[in-house]
């Protein structure tokens, strides 16, 4: 009965003047239309996924070419300009173009299945989200195709060197509207997943009941909507600055630079959670499914996940132990960041308890997620190191910081998300990655990794500052960069073996039935590639790892869900939301607008006021119709009626009440 | 077939690249890395700050080892006793679906606390000592402020008083009395920087707007590499400085040389000007401008700066000082008792007494020297004295240049 509570709700729907006839309501199942218009939590984290793999490649030619400016002292392969450009886009890039829109794929993709609901809470605001993430790509990567270049603030973007005197060309401009519409995409996304996990959970999912990713997702999406409006307001203060001569962080009418650091850490820091938070999540599915065990403590590891996302806000000025914040500050902010080892140690500790007493399948997934796990472990402990205060005053800014974060960043985010691709593709695609190749990428990965970053704790220590584009070859450092070097060239290598095997399959790979790993989750219910409606039946939960569950319960699971069936059928079928353009067009008013305040020059004469305000207008005119048609067609949906092999009629509109 | 013919090939290359890299090692490359002694080493540390620092690490070194070796081999043995070895065993009845342990949980959680105790005392300890002169030291401290520019470092001594001018001001090679207690405010004026002597003290940001400061103490005299540590635009990396450390009677000698004003060299009656060296070479992009003499033995490269070169062609200096000032030099930099009053650039008061050129970044000789008055952007990407050959129209014919090279070399 409570399985047909979605159905109950939008019975309603059904009865409402349809509004079709003066909205465009797009049908198309294929070509560009039917991406463009899409709603499908399934098709928009495919193209999350798609478009930060795009751009997970470019921050990796970035990475590369910095690599190969320092692989000799004195290198001549970049002009400084050129390399300060380079590290700019890269940590830009691989931040807000990469990890975070990959984890928002698995956001997409497989949070919804694994509570049991057939789409998110706002269809559209999705594919919104999707597309404002996509007009903030294009901005910050504009530079590239301009006279003025892409942006070489730094990811950090200090002021005052990103103010107006120090930087005068538009690059930080486009930076600033990237950044912001990425800051939408963010929030609009998270409030999305916020509503859909407490909302639209099956009939028996409790709260401790969701799988650990959900949780991990519910929590970083309070993460992001917490810690965006920070940078936001840091960015408007910024463009204000630049754009109207305000006098946010201008030194010489008296701006506090330093205000700066604060609000951009108080949003990065959680950031940073926001980046490890997921790929902790995935892990923690990975993990159990391969021990073929349950997850060893999960209130414990769900607790350490929320209290570390409480105290990555207390925690931001340990990215400024060197500004002068006076002891008392220094101590307390050191003291909070130790403190903060504890529950992320606690979830290492839950992870081998996983493991002890398993039966391990040493399958790709699972490599990738023991390497996520102890090369977490390296990073964690140089995080430590950098907590104690003194020992940072030397780490700060130089080459161990880098390393550090690397062993996070790859070691940790991307190894485990480079593991939930594997884990999930047969799920997504029905198609399985050789096990040959997975594990071969893998090795090539995690040695490349290694070399490249390994020596980089040693070139801080020798004193190596961060952000140099040359160094002379007599301060002892030209081995470590050359190894390094030589490591980033295996990674690239590693990292291209992994992405032309996914490929390959992803066109021709072997094809396998339904629930390949024994998993635990839900997700795992259904057939592969799961239809567009999801659940044929919403399923009940009755345990944690409610999939096992109804495994070793077929019967009883059969019998509930024929009866919910009926029930369902007797509310109208399977309801489902609308395609529609206007989320794109709105996104699209904001790519021109952002286009008009960044990049159209900054001319004194009469003329400007006329070409910045006029293009901005008109993205504002877009955006305003876009959203005002999306929210006047109405959210209707329509009905499907399953025949018994569970085939959808081919012509939707047929379908429609 | 394929596959294995694809892994005795990887093999294959995998020996290759092995021996490959056995060869490098033996042909006498310098692959120890992990010795980590080099100029900027915050390892071999000379003063007690960076030592107070260094102490602070190496107990969150042996801390997080331990719990590494612990953990992780806690991690190995289970990844690899629980490990199915056969496709059987992955297949069996599954294992006791456990949900996990409170007692352990809360055991591993109270180890966490106490090992983060052992690193937190040491480091309450070292915030409170590394942020000030000790009380005790306070009578006997040096105060030196120093101030970060777009692509240099400025610094002045309050208590060098000239007379007429104010503090004794000297650029990108800051000098101290060895075995006393430094304190340094930093100060910015453009963007922000970081002051940083790794085997001095941790690095203090130099915020526009701040008044920071930050203390170090050279044990013994030294001379000792310090670079900005805070991304400051187009050329950060070569933003670089010295600090000297000198005995109390070498440091007094010096201070009452740079008080004084700029050295004076009565053109010899008769001499013509004739440059003295060769022809400036092409200079590659980031090409060093350091030479082994001075690497290995730097202090002695410095002290031998302080004397007048041997065989000076005083004519040629005497033209040098003329164009210091008809090429406009004068208007950003100052050379007391010359008539330069410029405070926009360095002060060139004792230039040629210094061991580096260029915000540390070259050496001090006259081939560096003509190679950056040539082409200063070449040298330093974006620097504001590019910008102002250009906004000035300034034009240097190499005679212009050997001249100036001369005339700066001869302030000692």
């Amino acid at each position: 009965m409570e399985a047909t509570l979605k159905s109950d709700l939008h019975a309603k729907d059904t009865h409402a003047p349809a509004k079709s006839a003066i909205f465009w309501r797009p049908t198309a199942q294929t070509g560009l239309i039917s991406w463009l218009t899409t709603v499908d939590h399934k098709k928009i984290g495919f193209l999350y996924g798609v478009f930060a793999l795009f751009f997970f490649l470019v921050g990796g030619v970035e990475a590369l070419l910095i690599r190969l400016q320092l692989m000799y002292p004195n290198g001549t392969v970049l002009t400084a300009q050129q390399y300060n450009t380079m590290f700019t886009m890269h940590g830009t890039t691989m931040i807000f173009l990469a990890v975070m829109p990959l984890s928002a794929a698995f956001f997409n993709f497989i949070m919804p299945l694994q509570i049991g609901a057939r789409d998110v809470a706002f269809p559209r605001l999705n594919a919104f989200s999707l597309w404002t993430f996509v007009a903030g790509a294009i901005i910050v990567n504009l530079g590239w195709f301009m006279h003025d270049g892409a942006p070489d603030g730094g990811w950090v973007g200090y002021s005052p060197l990103t103010s107006k005197s120090y930087t005068p060309d538009h690059s930080i401009d486009m930076w600033v509207m990237g950044l912001q519409l990425l800051g939408v995409a963010s929030i609009a996304a998270s409030l999305n997943f916020i509503v859909t996990i407490i909302n639209l959970r099956a009939p028996g999912m409790t709260m401790m009941r969701l799988p650990v990713f959900t949780w991990m997702t519910l929590i970083t999406a309070f993460l992001i909507v917490l810690s965006f409006p920070f940078i936001t307001i840091a960015l408007v203060e910024l463009m204000m600055d630049r754009l109207f001569g305000t006098n946010f962080f201008e030194v010489s009418n008296g701006g506090m630079p330093i205000l700066w650091q604060h609000l951009f850490w108080v949003f990065g820091h959680p950031e940073v959670y926001i980046l490890i938070l997921p790929a902790m999540g995935i892990v923690s599915e990975i993990l159990p499914t391969f021990s073929r065990k349950p997850l060893f403590g999960y209130p414990i590891v769900v607790f350490s996940g929320a209290s570390i996302g409480f105290l990555g806000f207390s925690v931001w000025s340990h990215h400024m132990f060197t500004t002068g914040m006076g002891t008392m500050a220094t101590a307390a902010f050191s003291l909070a960041t130790m403190a903060i080892a504890v529950p992320t140690g606690v979830k290492i500790f839950n992870w081998i308890g996983t493991l002890w007493g398993g039966h391990i399948s040493m399958r790709t997934p699972m490599m990738f997620a023991l390497g996520f796990v102890w090369m977490f472990m390296i990073g964690g402990f140089s995080g430590v190191m950098h907590s104690a205060a003194p020992a940072d005053a030397q780490q700060q800014d130089s080459y161990f910081v880098i390393a550090h974060f690397h062993y996070v960043l790859i070691g940790g985010s991307l190894f485990a998300l480079l593991a939930g691709i594997h884990y999930w593709f047969p799920l997504m695609f029905g198609r399985k990655v050789s096990e040959f190749w997975g594990k071969l990428s893998f090795w090539v990965i995690f040695a490349g990794f290694n070399i490249t970053f390994f020596p980089m704790h040693f070139l801080g220590l020798n004193g190596m500052p961060r952000r140099t584009f040359t160094y002379d070859a007599n301060l002892g450092w030209n081995a470590a960069n050359f190894i390094a070097t030589i490591g980033a060239l295996i990674l690239g290598v590693g990292i291209f073996i992994y992405f032309a095997v996914m490929v390959y399959t992803f066109l021709k790979g072997e094809k396998v039935a339904k629930d390949v790993w024994d998993a635990r989750t839900l997700e795992w219910s259904l057939p592969n590639p799961p239809p567009e409606y999801n659940y044929r039946v919403i399923p009940t939960v009755h345990a944690r790892d409610a999939y096992w569950y109804n495994k070793q319960h077929k019967e009883e699971i059969a019998q509930e869900e024929a009866e919910h069936a009926k029930a369902e059928a007797a509310h109208g079928g399977i309801h489902m939301p609308h395609q529609s353009i206007y989320p794109f067009v709105a996104s699209l008013g904001l790519l021109i607008a952002a286009v008009g305040i960044a990049v159209v020059d900054h001319d004194p004469s009469p003329g400007f006021w006329g070409k910045k305000i006029g293009l901005s207008m008109i993205g504002g005119v877009v955006m305003l119709a876009g959203i005002y048609f999306w929210a006047l067609e109405g959210n209707e949906g329509y009905h499907l009626h399953l025949d018994d092999e569970g085939h959808a009629p081919a012509d939707k509109n047929a379908a429609k009440h | 077939m394929r596959l294995s013919s694809l892994l005795t090939s990887t093999a294959r290359w995998g020996r290759a690249g092995f021996a490959l890299g056995a060869l490098a090692l033996l042909s006498g490359c310098d692959y120890n890395f992990w010795r980590m002694d080099g100029h900027q080493s915050t390892i071999t540390v000379a003063g007690p700050v960076a030592r107070s620092q260094l102490e602070v690490f190496y107990v969150t070194c042996w801390v997080t080892l331990v719990i590494f070796i612990l953990v992780g081999g806690v991690l190995a043995y289970a990844s690899l006793k629980f490990r199915a070895k056969t496709e059987a065993e992955e297949k069996a009845v599954p294992p006791e679906q456990g949900h996990g342990n409170p007692l352990i949980e809360l055991g591993l959680i109270g180890a966490s606390v106490l090992a983060l105790v052992i690193i937190a005392i040491p480091t309450l300890k070292g915030i409170w000592y590394t942020y000030d002169v000790p009380e005790e030291r306070k009578a006997d401290t040096y105060e030196i402020t120093a101030t970060g520019y777009q692509w240099w470092f400025k610094f002045e001594y309050p208590s060098e008083q000239i007379a007429g001018t104010g503090a004794l001001t000297t650029g990108n090679e800051l000098v101290i009395p060895a075995g006393r207690p430094v304190r340094v405010n930093v100060r910015a004026i453009d963007v922000i920087h970081s002051f940083w002597v790794p085997k001095l003290a941790g690095k203090v940001d130099m915020i526009p707007n701040r008044g920071n400061f930050l203390w170090l103490q050279a044990d013994e005299p030294g001379y000792f590499w310090g670079q900005c540590a805070e991304y400051c635009g187009d050329s950060h990396a070569v933003m670089r400085f010295r600090v000297i450390a000198l005995s109390p009677k070498d440091f007094a000698d010096w201070v009452a040389q740079q008080t004084s004003p700029a050295r004076n060299v009565t053109p010899k009656p008769g001499e013509s000007p004739k440059a003295q060296f060769a022809s400036l070479r092409t200079f590659k992009q980031n090409e060093t401008g350091i030479t082994d003499k001075y690497d290995i033995a730097p202090l002695e490269a410095w002290k031998a700066k302080q004397f007048p070169e041997k065989g000076e062609n005083t004519a040629l200096v005497a033209q040098g000082k003329a164009l210091f000032a008809a090429k406009t030099c004068v208007s950003c930099h100052e050379i007391r008792g010359h008539g330069a009053a410029g405070i926009s650039g360095p002060n060139l008061t004792h230039i040629g007494a210094r061991s580096t050129l260029a915000a540390g970044l070259i050496e001090n000789n006259t081939e560096q020297l003509q190679r950056w008055i040539h082409d200063p952007g070449a040298v330093k990407p974006g620097n504001k004295m590019a910008k102002g050959y250009l906004d000035n129209n300034i034009k240097l014919t190499p005679e212009d240049e050997v001249a100036l090279v001369a005339y700066l070399q001869s302030l000692k």
